[in-house]
């Protein structure tokens, strides 16, 4: 009988529930009418394109047949790319790309925050300074790095050749094993000021009595940075270098413009690549096979970047 | 002596003057110009022979007060143009709008390189202008996916013969014409007479083989120490194949069989002995030798003409335009740079592309056509046919095909050599005869929808694979070789 009552007292409990549901959402109907429009722009811009991409990915788009005529080939794309060894050239490539960009442009930007941090005169100017490289467009950019580092009268180059510590201009962009690393110098100069001024932000919630209060009991600057400072900037510094890890997986405009992802692939990531198989070779199959594997792996990225801000909320509603 | 009755005289004089009148009808005054007499002298001797009345011509195809509306993108000046070409270009829009006021014309010129990738995408989405001027490369491409209307010259009043007879291939897809050529060019090979001179060269001779240009390339770089000849060599850009086609069928090879008079397309030749040989003739420059400019790899040839001006390039192939662009970068320049500028321009030199060990001479035949599009694929789905062929008659024609490609190309409309811009442009343009004469070694890209990612990505992927080390000359050439002949069965 109990039992039965339970039972009973559940189900009654559930509908309740679900009359208040319906019954929230019906008092919230005008603030869902609001973003409304919003969810269905996002449906035509994100969901209808993912969708699409991903049916494309099961296609052959050979280059004398209109779109419409693609041919089905189940997960041939899929294969094909996973055999090709210009996948695992690209791939290396990438990660190379990311990890190092993302690497060093978080560990420059800190450094950097860390010393503006500090009162000193001339710190505004210092700041205003650094962000420069940030705000300037990377299309600009690269086009003034690819004369800084042309292997002909690049800058670098003259005032090397100038200054007799080199016989001929260094050769950065038009060799198979320099070419990234150059590109990644150009990328973290673009990007470490971003950094710089997430740490910044995060560096102002250190509470200056702790950092007083570890110093009168003799901790030095490494053990304050690292027991007091650094904990609170933790999560910032997650999602700071997720956002730029994510930003580099995607980057397109410095090695494209500058390097067109040679010379003989070496400076090819996958943005790159996925741009010259669909608008240079028009496989727009295999073009969006890769493309979803990039938003998989990109969807991961997501994943612990959500992940990082819950925590953040989490703690703030704790605290 | 022999008395001739006053009837059979006007009998003969009739019959003789009708003859005369015939005859030049097939030459200087009809039709076609007589290209099995191509040289600079008949060139010379034809200009200035006949009157045009554009307008006129044109409003036999669309009249002059039909009111429409048109949309149009075309492969417009880039950055390597030299500024007058913009004139022409700003001229060329504006007597349009005079000539037929009544029609909306919404214009949009787009870089070489871009071209081809915005008007790809504009396809899939339906969006595609109404007519489109593309580079002699594009249009086979578009015609054998349906998205183009059958065109001949015929359709917008002229006649096929009044046209290259390349260039007409290269619009042609399944026997069915879908374009007009605009303008067709060659390139020719650019000398600096005073480095030659210092490198004890002879200032007045182009080298004569592709082996001399190895030569002669390396005797300057070790002599003045500055770049002998002008590679170029990066993916996705229009100058590679340009460059290196002549290079590669003057030694006999060839990507199919596109130097026949007849190509089949069914073989691929990359690999061949003779492939191999024109790409190891690049490879000596580049890597051996170092006579090149060591970033021909990410250069395009607008990178080439500063280097040129600056006296630090010996040799270059390209367009008659870059001597204007050669006066239009010395304007800007200043101080010291100024005069090293003039005096590389005062030894500017043009002289025939060099030949192949065999004695073969050829050269890309290049240049561009217009297209109107099939109305599904065009933004609205409709196209305005009176006004597209409106404008593809007046581009087209002796005068406009003429006057757009005064500075760096010739008149798709064979027509255009007998204007009296032409006897002008033989007067004003330096050099021009040595181009003119290069028109009959002319081979035209493999007219194959493959053919923009052979030359564009495959060719230009082939020459870097050799230049860089990551494969042996023999590698790169069998791994080009072996991607054309996927491409072609329809593989990745």
């Amino acid at each position: 009988m109990t039992i039965l009552t339970g039972k009973a007292d559940v189900s009654t409990v559930q509908r309740h529930h679900k009359t208040g549901v319906l019954r929230r959402i019906w008092d919230h109907r005008f603030d869902y009418a609001y973003v409304l429009p919003s969810i269905a722009v996002m449906l035509i811009v994100i969901a209808y394109p993912i969708y699409y991409t991903i049916e494309l990915s099961f296609f052959n788009t050979p280059p004398g047949l209109q779109l419409r005529d693609k041919i089905f080939v189940g997960i041939n794309n899929y294969t094909s790319i996973l055999t090709s060894p210009v996948f695992w050239t690209v791939t290396k490539n990438t990660l190379i790309w990311t990890v190092g960009s993302t690497f060093i442009s978080f560990v420059l930007g800190f450094a950097c925050a860390l010393a503006l941090h500090r009162d000193f005169a001339g710190r505004a100017i210092l700041r205003a300074i650094l962000i420069i490289p940030w705000v300037i467009s990377a299309v600009a950019a690269s086009y003034i790095w690819k004369w800084i580092y042309h292997s002909d009268f690049g800058v670098i180059g003259a005032v090397l050749v100038g200054l007799g510590l080199a016989d001929r201009p260094p050769n950065f962009i038009d060799n198979v094993d320099t070419v990234l690393p150059s590109l990644i110098v150009v990328n973290i100069w673009r990007e470490f000021p971003f950094a710089m001024i997430m740490m910044m932000a995060g560096l102002q919630t250190v509470p200056d009595q702790l950092l007083r209060a570890a110093k009168v009991d003799g901790a030095n600057a490494w053990q304050r940075f690292w027991h007091v400072t650094f904990p609170h900037v933790r999560n910032v510094s997650t999602v700071t270098i997720l956002l730029l890890a994510v930003a580099n997986f995607n980057s397109f405009i410095i090695p494209w413009i500058m390097t067109g992802g040679g010379p003989s692939n070496a400076s090819h990531i996958w943005i790159t690549h996925i741009y010259e198989l669909a608008f240079g070779r028009q496989r727009w199959g295999v073009a969006s096979a890769y493309s979803v594997l990039l938003f998989m792996i990109l969807m991961s990225f997501g994943y612990f970047y959500v992940r990082a801000l819950s925590s953040n909320d989490q703690k703030g509603e704790a605290e | 002596m022999t008395s001739i009755s006053l009837g059979g005289a006007v009998l003969r004089a009739t019959v003789s003057t009708a003859l005369l009148v015939s005859l030049m009808s097939a030459s200087a005054m009809g039709a076609s110009v007589d290209l099995s007499k191509w040289s600079p002298e008949y060139v010379r001797s034809i200009a200035g022979t006949q009157d045009f009345d554009t307008a006129a011509d044109c409003n036999k195809i669309t009249p002059l007060d039909y009111k429409g509306r048109l949309t149009f993108w075309y492969q417009g000046v880039f950055e390597g143009d030299p500024d007058s070409l913009r004139e022409y270009y700003k001229e060329f829009f504006a007597t349009f709008r005079k000539t037929y006021p009544n029609i909306q014309l919404e214009e949009q010129g787009l870089t070489y390189n871009d071209l081809l990738d915005k008007f790809r995408t504009a396809l899939l989405g339906n969006a595609a202008p109404m007519a489109v001027r593309l580079q002699i490369l594009g249009g086979v491409e578009f015609a054998s996916k349906g998205y183009l209307q059958p065109l001949k010259p015929e359709d917008i009043g002229y006649s096929t013969q009044d046209f290259w007879p390349g260039a007409m291939k290269a619009v042609t897809w399944d026997g069915v014409s879908y374009g007009i050529p605009t303008n067709n060019e060659t390139m020719a090979f650019i000398w600096n007479a005073d480095i030659f001179k210092r490198a004890g060269l002879d200032p007045d001779k182009a080298p004569a083989t592709w082996e001399d240009v190895v030569k002669y390339s390396k005797q300057i770089h070790d002599k003045l120490n500055v770049s002998g000849y002008g590679l170029v060599a990066r993916k996705n850009a229009g100058n590679t194949p340009y460059r290196f086609m002549p290079q590669l069928w003057a030694y006999g090879g060839s990507v199919f069989d596109e130097t026949s008079p007849d190509p089949t397309y069914k073989e691929v030749e990359l690999a061949s002995p003779q492939s191999k040989a024109a790409l190891q003739a690049s490879y000596d420059m580049y890597v051996r030798d170092k006579s090149v400019p060591v970033s021909a790899l990410t250069n395009q040839q607008a990178d080439n003409q500063p280097l040129f001006l600056a006296g630090q390039l010996g040799m270059m192939v390209s367009h008659p335009s870059d001597y204007d662009v050669m006066l239009d970068l010395q304007k800007k320049a200043t101080a010291t740079d100024k005069e090293k500028a003039q005096t590389v321009i005062d030894n500017m030199r043009y002289g025939l592309i060099p030949t192949g060990p065999d004695g073969k001479r050829a050269v890309v035949f290049g240049g561009s056509n217009i297209h109107i599009l099939k109305p599904e694929y065009v933004e609205g789905g409709k196209v305005d046919e009176p006004a597209a062929k409106a404008i593809a008659c007046m581009w087209s024609s002796p005068e406009w095909s003429l006057k757009l490609a005064y500075v760096g190309s010739n008149p798709g409309n064979l027509n255009g050599f007998k204007t009296k811009w032409m006897k002008d442009r033989l007067e004003k343009i330096k050099f021009l005869d040595v181009t003119t004469s290069m028109l009959p070694y002319g081979i035209p890209f493999p007219a194959l929808p493959q053919s923009p990612e052979i030359m564009n990505i495959i060719v230009p992927d082939m020459l870097q694979n050799a230049l860089t080390g990551a494969m042996t000359v023999d590698q790169a050439a069998d791994d080009a070789a072996k991607k054309v002949k996927e491409l072609m069965e329809g593989g990745l």
